[in-house]
């Protein structure tokens, strides 16, 4: 395969997964949303290394964050993991797209209108 | 997207705006078939014929490019079951895709099958697998596809 001129949505996703600390700040957060300070303590870290964690995450779509009272909360936005998916499951990809070009057919020869009733 | 349950089948329905009688004519028709599918090479729709596909080669899912079939059960009009194994993998798959067409309103409904997953085959089933177990999962599976 020639590499690829421009890292994809996918290869992004896929590094910020590639850090431990970041998969663990998901895992927390998929059990409900949290802010800085929450996590900050969960992890035992400082807040900017959360927070330039969580910027990562969000810069990719992983994790979206909205501003209640004076805190910023956070919370996992399943989106970007529907492509990892795809990548996970080639046969699952390949029969969909293979449906795809089905209907494309049928749509063809409807309107050819060649094929006896 | 429809999930089933079992790990060794991928499950898959797709609604089409055309009656049954057309539906199954592009799935049992080899000029037909060629176009959404794969050229097949000695396809009937008849019970017990052996017949190939060649296609594109897909690395990402272990796959030559020559696939060997059977086909196994053909109800008129209603369902085609074929075996699908790759011809020049060492350690050949026992698949077997099925189209199921249901009549819905003016259309149709197919349910496509495609069972024999090897529950013990770990490209097979990375995806189910992980999927089934959540999120923090995949992303440790991740890491490790990233740092071998």
């Amino acid at each position: 395969m020639p590499p690829r001129a421009k890292a994809s949505q996918t290869d992004i996703v896929f590094a910020a997964l590639a850090n431990p600390t970041r998969r663990d700040i998901l895992d927390m957060l998929l059990g409900g949303e949290r802010t800085v300070l929450a996590l900050a303590e969960r992890f035992e870290m400082a807040r900017p290394s959360v927070s330039e964690h969580l910027k990562v995450l969000r810069d990719c779509g992983l994790v979206v964050e909205h501003k209640r009272g004076r805190f910023r909360h956070y919370r996992v936005n399943p989106e970007p993991l529907q492509e990892i998916s795809a990548w996970l499951s080639p046969h699952e990809r390949y029969w969909r797209e293979r449906l795809t070009a089905l209907g494309e057919v049928l749509d063809d020869i409807n309107e050819q209108g060649d094929t006896p009733p | 997207m429809t999930e089933t349950a079992d790990p060794r089948v991928i499950e898959i329905d797709q609604f089409y705006p055309h009656p049954p009688r057309r539906v199954w004519q592009a799935l049992t028709t080899p000029e037909l078939i060629a176009r959404w599918l794969m050229e097949p090479s000695g396809f009937k729709p008849v019970v017990g014929t052996r017949f190939s596909f060649r296609g594109q080669p897909m690395p990402s899912a272990d796959f030559s490019g020559e696939i060997a079939c059977e086909v196994i059960d053909v109800v008129d009009g209603e369902q085609l079951t074929i075996s699908w194994a790759d011809a020049h993998s060492d350690k050949p798959a026992a698949w077997i895709v099925s189209w199921t067409l249901h009549p819905e309103g003016a259309g149709t409904r197919v349910i496509l099958r495609h069972s024999g997953f090897d529950p013990d085959d770990a490209v097979q089933q990375r995806s189910r697998t992980i999927m089934g177990n959540g999120w923090a999962r995949i992303a440790d599976q991740l890491g490790e596809v990233l740092g071998s």
